[in-house]
């Protein structure tokens, strides 16, 4: 199916994860212009090496959540001319409630959650001066369904859905909508080194019998990007296989 | 969006941003016209209004000065320090003559004080200052 979109450039955060560069990858066969965000000089030559064209097909921007300054030029720069946003950028830290340590919490949530809303305001602003902006949010079946230690990864995802949720609930009335997927097992990244642990565990608790593959959730996002699934906003949809509909 | 236009005066371009975002006519609005009282400007209204005139007149905007939002905030500030309160308005929204000071605070109960000429003032302020 070829998908219809009204924009071009598309701005993926945290986009030195695969699913990032399988996402840079479709949206580039659709003829859109993706940027990843790197947040240091090995990120950047990863995404390099990954993707064809650069400057023609692509580009990438530095964006460290642990770098107020980073943050700050980011926030710049995405006031002009980004006509979709995905946001797949999340810190992992795991760690039981009682037994985190409450600085390494508090720099976690500063990260993950403050800088988040200071970047998404920013471009929200940029795509208001053309009333135009679709926005993908990446979360987790583990912000509603949490392993004991994802306590505080679940709360920062939940946090940055609401964020979305609101954005979405805000500005849809100037064209800027938003939609927050809950992936659950991948075969990529995180995902993958469970699903290495726990290969038969994984395959029973899934009823599609499979973890899903990078590739179709990069579709799946693309798809929620297109103009097809403009009618989507303010909403969290999973993405699991049917995995949180049993016990 | 009207952006990088050139207008006779920073009112003409205040008039247009707020005709664009409000739909309403021009002769609606005058510089002593209330934003938020006679025009009914909401919340996102403001927010896109401080991302036109930061697109139009490109000068920083700071969104809680320019809309005059934290006024009553100042206000308590000022109580409770046991200052002036038009004197520590002045020293905190800068733009806004004195004497447009005095007016807002003898009219604080009518409802939000912002006026296009607030908004002039504020623009008018940032281009002297970045001169």
């Amino acid at each position: 199916m070829m998908l219809e979109f009204s924009g071009r450039r598309v701005l993926i955060v945290g986009g030195t994860c695969e699913l990032a560069i399988r996402l840079a990858e479709s949206a580039i066969r659709q003829n859109l212009f993706p940027i990843l965000t790197y947040r240091n000089n090995d990120g950047n030559n990863r995404i390099r090496k990954q993707l064809p064209g650069t400057g023609t097909q692509f580009d990438t921007v530095r964006l460290d959540f642990s770098d107020p300054a980073s943050v700050e030029a980011f926030c710049e720069y995405v006031k002009n001319d980004v006509d979709y946003w995905v946001d797949f950028a999340h810190g992992n830290f795991e760690a039981l409630i009682a037994a985190a340590d409450p600085g390494a919490v508090r720099q976690y949530f500063i990260e993950n959650i403050s800088m988040r809303a200071q970047i998404l305001g920013s471009a929200a602003r940029g795509m208001l001066t053309r009333k135009q902006g679709r926005m993908v949010y990446i979360s987790s079946t583990a912000a509603f369904r949490p392993n004991p230690g994802q306590g505080f990864y679940a709360a920062a995802k939940l946090a940055s859905e609401a964020l979305y949720k609101n954005l979405g609930l805000e500005m849809a009335g100037r064209g800027i909508t938003t939609v927050i997927l809950r992936p659950g097992y991948i075969d990529a990244g995180r995902g993958k080194t469970y699903l290495d642990a726990h290969p038969q565990t994984v395959r029973n608790t899934m009823p599609i019998g499979r973890p899903l593959t990078s590739r179709e959730v990069a579709e799946t996002i693309l798809f929620y990007l297109s103009d097809h699934a403009r009618s989507f906003n303010a909403v969290e949809i999973t993405l699991d296989g049917g995995l949180s509909a049993g016990k | 969006m009207q952006e990088n236009k050139k207008y006779v005066s920073v009112f003409d371009g205040v008039r247009n941003a707020l005709m664009d975002i409000l739909d309403i006519d021009a002769d609606q609005i005058t510089p002593e016209t209330y934003v938020i009282r006679e025009l009914g400007a909401e919340s996102i209204d403001l927010l896109e209004l401080a991302v036109t005139l930061n697109a139009v007149f490109n000068v920083p905007i700071q969104h809680d000065d320019i809309l005059l939002l934290r006024l009553r905030s100042f206000l308590r500030e000022a109580e409770e320090e046991g200052l002036d309160s038009a004197a520590y308005i002045a020293a905190k929204l800068p733009f806004l003559p004195l004497e447009r000071i005095r007016e807002i605070l003898l009219d604080l109960d009518s409802g939000p004080a912002i006026k296009v000429s607030d908004l002039i003032s504020y623009i008018q302020w940032r281009h002297r200052i970045t001169a």
